[in-house]
């Protein structure tokens, strides 16, 4: 003869079964972002395309390095530099014209290194060919590239470019990668940012 | 003037619509009855155009009843596109691109700013109101950029007011929207699903669907989204006429509107306005399925946070240190 008690055992144990299925069915999300990020089954070879992604490339080279192996193309520089080529008035000998320092380079404006040791012109520049710039080991490096220069002392900065947590993508998120070469935020002869007055301002708080 | 055979004609059309079956000359006059309801309710609305059978206030009735977009076949969606383009030429002579883009397969969108590198110059809330066709009369904007003092992590001891030089030393600059919440309070609290998220994790509004009770300004945490008090004021010049069914369309007055990642772009592969304009590249923006994306990299290889992560709401928005 079954007691009461022994109904009331059974009772339990299948509530016990019913809190412990229903506390797993809590437990595993399924559809919060990050399980839906590690769950992403198809690995996409490249952002998809979604017909309207026309990119310029006409000014943009494929860069020097690689992100997952995926290559990406930078702005060019030299189409948009002030003086280029360099080599039309540096031609391996002293240019003798009155004041030309002044008249060709008299905007420049220093501040980039140290306050007691400022970088010198040569320390980027290349002494010998000036169309291309130089590192301290002595590599010559095209103003395409320029990135590979700034990436010689500004490293974790050019590591978190290639990966895309520093710099700016050209207006497109899908599509061929293009970004932004250091040079299109940073003047490289006085690369930190000015300060200045902010575009718009906010209403206070209301509601 | 219009014929009343001409008239009769359109009205039986309408009628098959609305009611979704053929009509007789009978049940037209029937349907009569309702239109003249629906009627009063639409010259109580202001039409330029006197008469009840203009083109315009035809269009408009269509529109008066027509479904939620979630439930629209593509002809509904393309037809109710139509009509609120002819009816942007009708009302102000605007040529407007309404596009009913749905979301690309595989994608799923987020968001990371930089809270180091972000020096407060707000380009990215007058381009987001630019590009969104905000209201300029009430000065609503969907991004608000906090000036917090370092060591402080409370939003709310913050400054969301500042108007002089920045970046001012020792502050950092922290903007907030729209989060896109996997788990978003405010769909929860709408009574009458006028507010959804989409396959690509964009949480829309269907502004026709939205009665304005602002239950989901209530419910969000974030402050994310904004009620419409006026009919929009924009200046014809400063319009953006590429528009989406969802995102930059003219709101009407009464509805809530929120940041949608700027849906019109970034479903056509363009990046955000905000992101795009930001002249100290703090924001990035990519697909989180893709492992190669920047958002990616952002989020295996920085220290992230999300904002009130505690309150389970999961949002797609991440903010991150150098």
């Amino acid at each position: 003869m079954k007691t009461v008690s022994e109904f009331y055992k059974m009772a339990m144990v299948v509530m016990q079964v019913v809190f412990l299925f229903y506390g797993c069915q809590q437990g595993s999300h399924d559809n919060d972002v990050n399980s839906r990020i590690k769950n992403a089954k198809t690995v996409m070879e490249s952002q998809p395309e979604t017909g309207e992604t026309t990119m310029v490339l006409s000014n943009t080279v494929i860069a020097q390095v690689k992100h997952k192996d995926v290559p990406f193309r930078v702005e060019t520089r030299k189409d948009v530099m002030e003086r280029f080529k360099c080599s039309e008035c540096h031609i391996g000998k002293k240019v003798h014209v009155t004041k030309a320092d002044k008249v060709a380079h008299g905007n420049i404006k220093k501040l980039h290194g140290n306050k007691e040791r400022p970088l010198a012109c040569n320390t980027c520049h290349m002494k010998d060919e000036r169309d291309f710039l130089v590192t301290e080991k002595g590599v010559k490096i095209d103003f395409n590239h320029s990135y590979q220069l700034c990436g010689h002392c500004h490293f974790r900065e050019k590591a978190d470019w290639v990966g895309g947590a520093h710099g700016k993508r050209v207006s497109f998120w899908a599509g061929e990668r293009v970004v932004q070469n250091c040079t299109e935020c940073h003047d490289p002869h006085s690369p930190k940012l000015t300060k200045r007055w902010p575009k718009t301002y906010s209403l206070p708080l209301s509601e | 003037m219009m014929s009343s055979k001409y008239i009769q004609e359109e009205f039986s059309d309408i009628i098959d619509d609305i009611f979704d079956k053929k009509t007789g000359r009978r049940s037209f006059l029937k349907g009569m009855a309702g239109l003249a309801a629906a009627g009063s309710s639409l010259t109580l609305a202001g039409c330029s155009n006197n008469s009840p059978f203009s083109e315009e206030n035809i269009l408009r009735l269509k529109e008066y009843f027509k479904g939620n977009f979630t439930l629209m076949s593509q002809e509904d969606k393309n037809a109710t596109i139509k009509r609120l383009e002819r009816l942007a030429k009708i009302k102000d002579g605007l040529d407007l691109k309404i596009s009913s883009k749905g979301p690309i397969p595989n994608v799923l969108f987020g968001f990371a700013l930089n809270v180091s590198r972000c020096e407060g110059f707000m380009d990215c809330v007058q381009a987001c109101v630019d590009e969104n066709n905000i209201d300029r009369k009430t000065k609503t904007q969907c991004i608000r950029v906090f000036e917090i003092e370092h060591g402080e992590m409370n939003v709310q001891s913050g400054n969301g007011k500042y108007f002089h030089e920045v970046p001012v030393d020792n502050h950092f600059y922290m903007g907030v929207q729209c989060f896109q919440c996997e788990n978003a309070p405010c769909i929860k609290a709408c009574p009458t699903k006028a507010t959804w998220r989409e396959d690509d994790g964009i949480v829309v509004v269907d502004y026709n669907w939205c009665i304005g009770c602002r239950y989901c300004q209530a419910a969000c945490p974030y402050w994310g989204r904004r009620f419409n008090w006026n009919d929009p004021y924009i200046p014809a010049e400063e319009l953006t006429r590429k528009q989406h069914y969802l995102g930059n369309r003219i709101r009407p007055k009464g509805t809530m509107e929120k940041c949608t990642f700027c849906i019109q772009r970034t479903r056509t592969g363009r990046l955000p306005a905000c992101v795009e304009i930001c002249p100290t590249g703090s924001r990035v923006f990519g697909n989180l399925l893709d492992p190669k994306s920047e958002i990616r990299f952002v989020l295996e290889n920085k220290k992230v946070f999300r904002m009130k992560e505690d309150l389970g709401t999961d949002p797609k928005f991440w903010y991150f240190v150098d």
